[in-house]
C-alpha cells in the first residue's frame, strides 16, 4: 500500500472520528484507523494538530483524553453550499460524486455485482 | 478546396466511436488524456474545417474584398466550394461559435462559483464533514480544493472504505479531473458529434480516481465503498429532480466495479494509442493542408 502524505492522514483521522459518532480517546482512533503501520504516536499528534486547529473538541476522561469532531454552523454553510452547487447545470463538469444517487432496482444490481469479487486480500 | 477539408469532419465521429473504446484498454490515466485533449483537438479542427469552407464566400463580401485587397470576382470564379455548402458552413460555424462560448462561459462561472465553495468551507485541511440533508461525498475543486464529505457516508464506512473515498476523491482534486471534464464538455458543444465523449471522459476521470484509492487502501475495500456509499444514497429519498445522466450513472458504477474486480490494469502499452493520435494527426494536416489552399486562393485572388 502507498505510504500517505500527512495531510491525508489528517483527514483519515478527522473521518475516523465522525464515523464513530461519540468521543474516542487516541487509542480508540488508532484501533479504528485499522492500519498496522500507524504508530500511536503519530495518531496523537495528529489529534493534538486538530485540537489546535478548532477541529476537535478534547476532554479529560480518566488518564487519557477524547476528542469529539467540531460542527461549527455547518448547516447554514450546508444549505449556501447547495444552494451555490445546485445552480445551473454545469456544475456537472466541475463537481464529480463519488457515486450519483442510485434507485433500488440499481441498488440491486450493485448488490449483484459486489458478489463477483471475491475479497482475495486481507485488509 | 479539396476534399481534405472535409475529413475533419468526417474524422469526428470516427473519434468519438473509437476513442472510449481504447480508453477501456488503457490504464484510466492515459485514456483520460487522451480522451479529453483528443476531443478538443478533434474539435478544434472541425471548426478550423468548416471555417476554411466559409472562407472564400465570406471573402467575397465587398467590405472584406477591399480590406484584403482581392478581387471577390476571381474569388468567386475560382471558389471551389459550391455557396450552398459554403453558407452551410458559415451558418454552422456562427452557432457553434455561440453555443461553445456560452458552454465556455458556464463552465468559468461554475468552477468560479466552486473556488468560492471552496474558500469559504469550515474544512480541516481538505475535508469538511457537513451534513448537507443527504449521503454526500464529493470534491469540490479550488485553491486549495475541499472534500465534502456528509457524516452519514462516514459512518456507513469503515476504516478501509473511508481511506478508499478520501484518496478517490483526493485524485479528483490533484489530477484537475475537473478540466478533463470540462474539455470535453466543451468539445462536445464546438462539435455536437463529440457529445459521447462527454461520458467517457467522466467514467475515465472516476476510473483514474478508482485506480488512485485502489492503490491507497486496496481493490476490495475501494469497490466496497463504492457499493456501500451507493446503497446509502439509494435508501434516502431524493428531493432534487433526478439528475438526467442517471441511466448512465449505474452503467458507469457497474463498469467501474467490474474494473476494480479485475487486477490492476498493467503499464499502458502505447501501441493502442497510435489510432487515435493518427486520427488527431490526420485532422492536423487536413487542416494544414485545406489553409495552405484557401492562402493560395486569396493570393490569386489578390493578383499576385
Amino acid at each position: 500500500m502507498a505510504k500517505r502524505a500527512s495531510g491525508d492522514l489528517e483527514a483519515e483521522v478527522l473521518a475516523a472520528l465522525w464515523a464513530a459518532g461519540h468521543p474516542l480517546t487516541a487509542g480508540d482512533v488508532l484501533q479504528s484507523l485499522d492500519d498496522p503501520e500507524l504508530a500511536y504516536n503519530t495518531v496523537q499528534t495528529i489529534l493534538t494538530r486538530l485540537h489546535a486547529k478548532g477541529a476537535v473538541e478534547r476532554e479529560r476522561s480518566g488518564r487519557a483524553h477524547t476528542y469529539t469532531p467540531v460542527l461549527d454552523d455547518a448547516g447554514l454553510v450546508a444549505h449556501r453550499m447547495r444552494a451555490a452547487l445546485d445552480r445551473g447545470s454545469d456544475h456537472a463538469a466541475v463537481l464529480s460524486h463519488f457515486l450519483g444517487t442510485l434507485n433500488p432496482d440499481e441498488r440491486s444490481a450493485l448488490s449483484r455485482l459486489l458478489g463477483q469479487p471475491g475479497r482475495k486480500a486481507a485488509r | 478546396m479539396s476534399i481534405t477539408v472535409y475529413l475533419p469532419l468526417l474524422i469526428a465521429p470516427l473519434f468519438a466511436l473509437l476513442a472510449p473504446r481504447l480508453a477501456r484498454r488503457l490504464s484510466p490515466g492515459p485514456a483520460t488524456w487522451m480522451l479529453s485533449t483528443g476531443s478538443l483537438l478533434v474539435a478544434g479542427a472541425s471548426v478550423a474545417a468548416l471555417a476554411l469552407l466559409a472562407v472564400p464566400l465570406a471573402a467575397q463580401l465587398p467590405v472584406l474584398a477591399q480590406q484584403g485587397g482581392w478581387s471577390g470576382s476571381v474569388l468567386a470564379a475560382h471558389d471551389p466550394v459550391r455557396p450552398p455548402i459554403a453558407v452551410t458552413a458559415l451558418t454552422l460555424l456562427i452557432c457553434l461559435a455561440g453555443s461553445a462560448l456560452r458552454s465556455l462561459l458556464g463552465q468559468a462561472v461554475a468552477l468560479r462559483r466552486s473556488y468560492r465553495v471552496a474558500a469559504a468551507l469550515p474544512a480541516t485541511g481538505q475535508l469538511a464533514v457537513i451534513d448537507t440533508g443527504r449521503p454526500d461525498a464529493f470534491a469540490v475543486p479550488g485553491r486549495p480544493g475541499r472534500i465534502v464529505v456528509s457524516p452519514a457516508v462516514l459512518h456507513a464506512l469503515d476504516s478501509g472504505q473511508r481511506r478508499a473515498l478520501l484518496a478517490h476523491e483526493r485524485a479528483h482534486l490533484s489530477a484537475h479531473h475537473h478540466l478533463h471534464a470540462a474539455a470535453a464538455e466543451l468539445a462536445a458543444t464546438v462539435n455536437p458529434l463529440l457529445w459521447s465523449l462527454r461520458g467517457a471522459t467522466r467514467l475515465s476521470c472516476e476510473r483514474w480516481a478508482d485506480e488512485a484509492a485502489a492503490a491507497v487502501a486496496g481493490r476490495f475495500e475501494t469497490a466496497a465503498a463504492l457499493a456501500r456509499a451507493g446503497r446509502l444514497s439509494a435508501e434516502t429519498p431524493v428531493r432534487a429532480p433526478a439528475r438526467p445522466s442517471l441511466a448512465a450513472a449505474l452503467t458507469d458504477v457497474e463498469v467501474r466495479l467490474a474494473a476494480l474486480s479485475r487486477p490492476a490494469p498493467r503499464r499502458i502499452s502505447s501501441w493502442r494509442l497510435v489510432i487515435p493520435l493518427l486520427l488527431v494527426a490526420l485532422c492536423g494536416l487536413a487542416v494544414a493542408n485545406a489553409a495552405a489552399e484557401a492562402h493560395a486562393l486569396l493570393e490569386l485572388a489578390q493578383g499576385r
